[in-house]
């Protein structure tokens, strides 16, 4: 009904002003948004491609894909990576949502501080997290230094041990998610349920069905983060298929192998991607802006339980880690003195990643709009185009931006510049955002923005007063996303970023190949501080929303 | 009832607005920034137009920042000259500069390649990405340390050694030769560094065109046996020796002086000074083809070759042995002429990097 009114409305506008027949402010907005996509993300993966079937007298050929997965020991490194990453992103997902949802629904003491200390782990790169558990549960660990005997580090090396680091450095991706979808979830629907049923068969009845699709993208994202991960399954001694991508780069130096081997990654991501499409389907149900908010959980007499399970997992995955890193790393003066002589890094970090996780939103929001309104068969096609590009290995895309945008001109002007780091970012982790804020878009009715057209609001006001305001909660946990990713990116910015100071984490990396173990600690140590200043301050920024709301509960 | 309602809504669209403004405020905090920081950075590219008697020059560096940042520090206070470096490591996580070199083959932006190990110098030479320049301050350093087209120059070596715990091994029992780590009697106690990637790829490369395919495949072979364990890089294993989770491992000088330098429970021995020899590797220094500064990239190379530099690096934690003769070695580390090398054709190594990585995927298990 509301559509046809819509509908007979926008043809009686194109009737009056023949003008209308031109494209559309949101035709052009989201043309550009989807151009500059076509060319950061989309643009470095197809020259790539590209270039995979060229052989060494560049003539096209398919050398480079005949030999795939024929041989046993591939197949073997393919299935151990699928394995990791299903099984990271399934511990990720058991500990993450339900936090994301205590979060959320929950009534529980000094949430913002809990919220910042559960992310934590998101920002220790994971490569220390491995070292730090090395150094607590190794033959010569800490444990088996109490204990007297090594009962763990048999453990500590092996697939179930990458899985556990990697699925603790992830939950915190599942929270966020979770938490922004089940505050969306409209309480009104929980509440007619209550009438009738037990809080916990509404819970999995009304608020699960819900959140789900939301809770599944972010697994298939921490799917795919496992995936494109070889520093922790290597000092871990598991073998995964990522770093035969990595061995046609840096020991054979086959561009057109590497990223011939990189498709059978990619398809992994693609199968994955459409079982849980099947699986969880587009059970998306559109929920309003409700002034009611979501029923708060009743802890009762699991309370204690609750709280035992959060300072378990808190202990877990920050204070043992980040003791062991402290402990390793010294006196303070070390950090200190760490952070004296990163100045320009840290301050390149800073700002880059401030930058590149705004323009990221900006282009991610707009992309993630246009997907939410499309029919269902096609947005989910979209959808897994943005989490097969977000699977390129980075070394792909490093390679690919060099080859697109060192040439004469404006564009070899930025390659020769910091911007170009931004251009990294862009490329490689817009397509997550789109995703996530998608989910987000599409959380919303549709009949709000019909209403604001009806009533002769232009589409850009609609977005900016309508569409952005509603979904600010997807946009802050989509900014602090994609800011914990810029500002951890290595393997594209070790690629394209110009000569002089690069970023903190190039310049950790560049330093610690040959300095002792304690001085790695403090630059880890350092990098997880300063990456937790702008997170501590966007967490107080915040603070004004869920107050308002609680207030209002 | 209604009017209740919409008298929250615009409360709370007030708070919205509020927050909208907050955000753009952010935003345009974060622009301005931007063209500050613009201000600041340096913009290094755009010097194909400066010629010859630019006043910069761009050099990447894979060899340890740690050990090259301070000589590139000293050459700019000594000339004027500004460096720009990238740097990079040998570490397995890093793809490594000679990627960026060759991705950006068509329109270079270095001029200068400083190499830790000669396998990736010889890979950019194989692909077109060097020009040759004999440099005058070569004069003095050993010819099998030269190459004879001039693509390439070695200068102060690194050598793989054999690193074990003093606490678990007497210096008299400690492995003497490579061979001595498929023995039975270190079974589970040797750690070495993935041979795709860094220095373990030149020895293993150069083990290769030394024992033939038979004799390296069956010593790979025994190693696998023995359980050696394989970690990402060569500072873990000297890292796995010092905390006692192996006895002995395989690495590179520089890691172990550094371990030694933080007092930490381990020693030394070069390898087959009587069998083989011992694996010696040279940093190599290249000029780029087509480079934007060509002259400056001489003139760098030229001082990166001077004995003064060779003496700094051998005198730094680095404990790199100097190739110039009269230059004074660093200490606990003996002199070139006081043990056989191991004699390496670093052009046929290079040649063999593909089929040893692949051979030594399934020997290994990589």
């Amino acid at each position: 009904m509301r559509e046809t009114i819509a509908s007979n409305k926008t043809s009686m506008r194109r009737a009056s002003f023949p003008m209308s027949v031109l494209p559309s402010s949101r035709a052009i907005t989201l043309g550009v948004a989807v151009t500059l996509f076509g060319l950061l993300s989309v643009l470095p993966v197809i020259y790539m491609l590209g270039v995979s079937f060229v052989d060494a007298n560049g003539e096209i050929s398919f050398s480079n894909y005949r030999q795939l997965l024929l041989d046993a020991r591939q197949r073997n490194l393919l299935w151990t990576s699928t394995l990791l990453g299903t099984g990271a992103a399934l511990l990720a997902t058991i500990v993450g949502a339900p936090l994301g949802l205590l979060l959320a629904r929950a009534a529980l003491p000094a949430k913002r501080l809990l919220r910042i200390a559960l992310v934590i782990p998101l920002v220790i790169p994971p490569y220390v997290l491995a070292l730090s558990w090395i150094l607590i549960s190794g033959s010569q660990g800490v444990v088996a230094g109490w204990l007297g005997s090594d009962l763990l580090s048999e453990w500590t090396y092996s697939l179930t041990g990458a899985i556990i680091v990697l699925g603790t450095s992830f939950y915190p991706l599942s929270m966020l998610a979770t938490e922004a979808a089940a505050r969306r979830v409209n309480g009104r629907l929980e509440e007619a349920a209550l009438l009738v049923a037990p809080v916990r068969s509404v819970l999995w009845h009304i608020s699960f069905p819900l959140i789900a699709p939301t809770v599944a993208a972010a697994a298939l994202i921490i799917f795919v983060l496992t995936l494109a991960e070889f520093g922790v399954p290597g000092i871990l001694r598991v073998r995964v298929f990522t770093t035969e991508v990595f061995t046609s780069f840096s020991a054979i130096y086959d561009f057109g192998q590497a990223t011939a081997l990189a498709v059978p990654l990619l398809i992994v991501v693609l199968i994955v991607g459409i079982l849980t499409k099947l699986i969880i389907g587009e059970r998306l149900l559109a929920t309003r802006r409700s002034v009611h908010p979501g029923m708060i959980l009743p802890l009762g007499r699991w309370r204690l339980v609750v709280i035992g399970a959060l300072a378990l997992i808190l202990a877990a995955s920050i204070v043992l880690p980040l003791t062991t890193l402290a402990v390793e790393s010294g006196r303070p003066g070390r950090v200190a003195s760490a952070a004296w002589m990163s100045g320009a890094a840290i301050f390149n970090s800073l700002f880059l990643a401030c930058l590149g996780a705004t323009l990221i939103v900006v282009l991610a929001v707009l992309l993630g709009s246009g997907r939410a309104r499309m029919r269902a068969r096609c947005g989910g096609l979209v959808d897994l185009l943005f989490i097969v590009i977000f699977a390129v290995p980075s070394t792909v895309v490093g390679v690919g931006l060099i080859g697109l945008w060192n040439r004469a001109g404006v564009m070899g002007e930025i390659y020769s510049s910091q911007w170009i780091i931004v251009v990294a970012y862009l490329a490689r982790f817009a397509p997550v955002a789109a995703l996530m804020l998608a989910a987000s878009v599409r959380q919303l009715p549709t009949s709000i923005e019909e209403a604001a057209k009806v009533a002769g609001a232009s589409w850009i006001r609609t977005f900016t007063h309508i569409v952005l305001p509603q979904i600010s909660t997807g946009l802050a946990a989509a900014w602090v996303v994609s800011f914990i990713f810029a500002f951890g990116e290595l393997g594209t910015t070790l690629l394209v970023a110009p000569p002089g100071e690069s970023t903190l984490p190039v310049r950790v990396y560049t330093i610690i190949a040959n300095t002792p173990s304690t001085e790695v600690a403090a630059l880890a140590l350092l990098q997880v501080g300063i990456i937790l200043i702008p997170l501590t301050l966007l967490g107080l920024f915040a603070r004004g929303q869920v107050g308002s709301r609680g207030k209002r509960i | 009832m209604i009017q209740q309602q919409s008298l929250v809504h615009r409360l709370d669209n007030f708070k919205l607005h509020k927050r909208l403004a907050a955000l753009w405020l952010v935003l345009g905090l974060a622009l301005l920034a931007a063209c500050a920081g613009e201000r600041q950075t340096t913009t290094p590219g755009n010097n194909a137009n400066t010629g010859g008697a630019a006043k910069e020059v761009t050099i990447y560096v894979s060899t340890d920042r740690v050990f090259s940042e301070p000589v590139l520090r000293a050459y700019e206070q000594k000339t004027g000259v500004k460096v720009n470096a990238v740097y990079d490591t040998e570490e397995t996580k890093s793809t490594g500069l000679a990627n960026k070199l060759l991705a950006e083959k068509n329109r270079p932006q270095a001029d200068v390649f400083w190499s830790n190990e000669p396998v990736r110098t010889l890979v950019l030479k194989k692909n077109g990405v060097l020009a040759p320049y004999k440099s005058p301050s070569a004069e003095g350093i050993p010819a099998t340390f030269q190459d004879p087209e001039n693509y390439w120059t070695g200068f102060s070596a690194r050598s793989r050694v054999i690193v074990y715990n003093t606490n678990l091994v007497k210096p008299e029992e400690a492995p003497k030769s490579i061979f001595d780590l498929a023995e039975p009697k270190w079974k589970g106690q040797v750690a070495i560094a993935d041979p795709r990637f860094g220095s373990t790829s030149f020895h293993v490369a150069a083990l290769y065109a030394e024992l033939g395919d038979e004799r390296a495949d069956d010593f790979f072979r025994r190693l696998k046996v023995n359980a050696v364990k394989i970690v990402p890089g060569n500072s873990v294993v000297r890292d796995m020796v010092a905390r006692g989770e192996v006895k002995v491992g395989l690495t590179d000088t520089d890691d172990v002086n550094v371990a030694l330098e933080d007092k930490q429970p381990v020693a030394m021995v070069f390898p087959d000074r009587e069998g083989i020899g011992v694996p010696v590797m040279p940093n190599m220094v290249s000029l780029i083809a087509h480079a934007p500064h060509p002259e400056a990239g001489k003139k760098l190379i030229d001082h990166l070759l001077s004995l003064e530099v060779e003496r700094s690096l051998a005198q730094s934690e680095a404990v790199q042995i100097p190739l110039h003769s009269g230059v004074e070695g660093p200490k606990n580390i003996p002199a070139l002429t006081s043990f056989k090398p191991m004699t390496v054709d670093y052009g046929k190594a290079a040649d063999r990097v593909e089929d040893v990585t692949r051979r030594l995927q399934l020997i290994l298990g990589l």
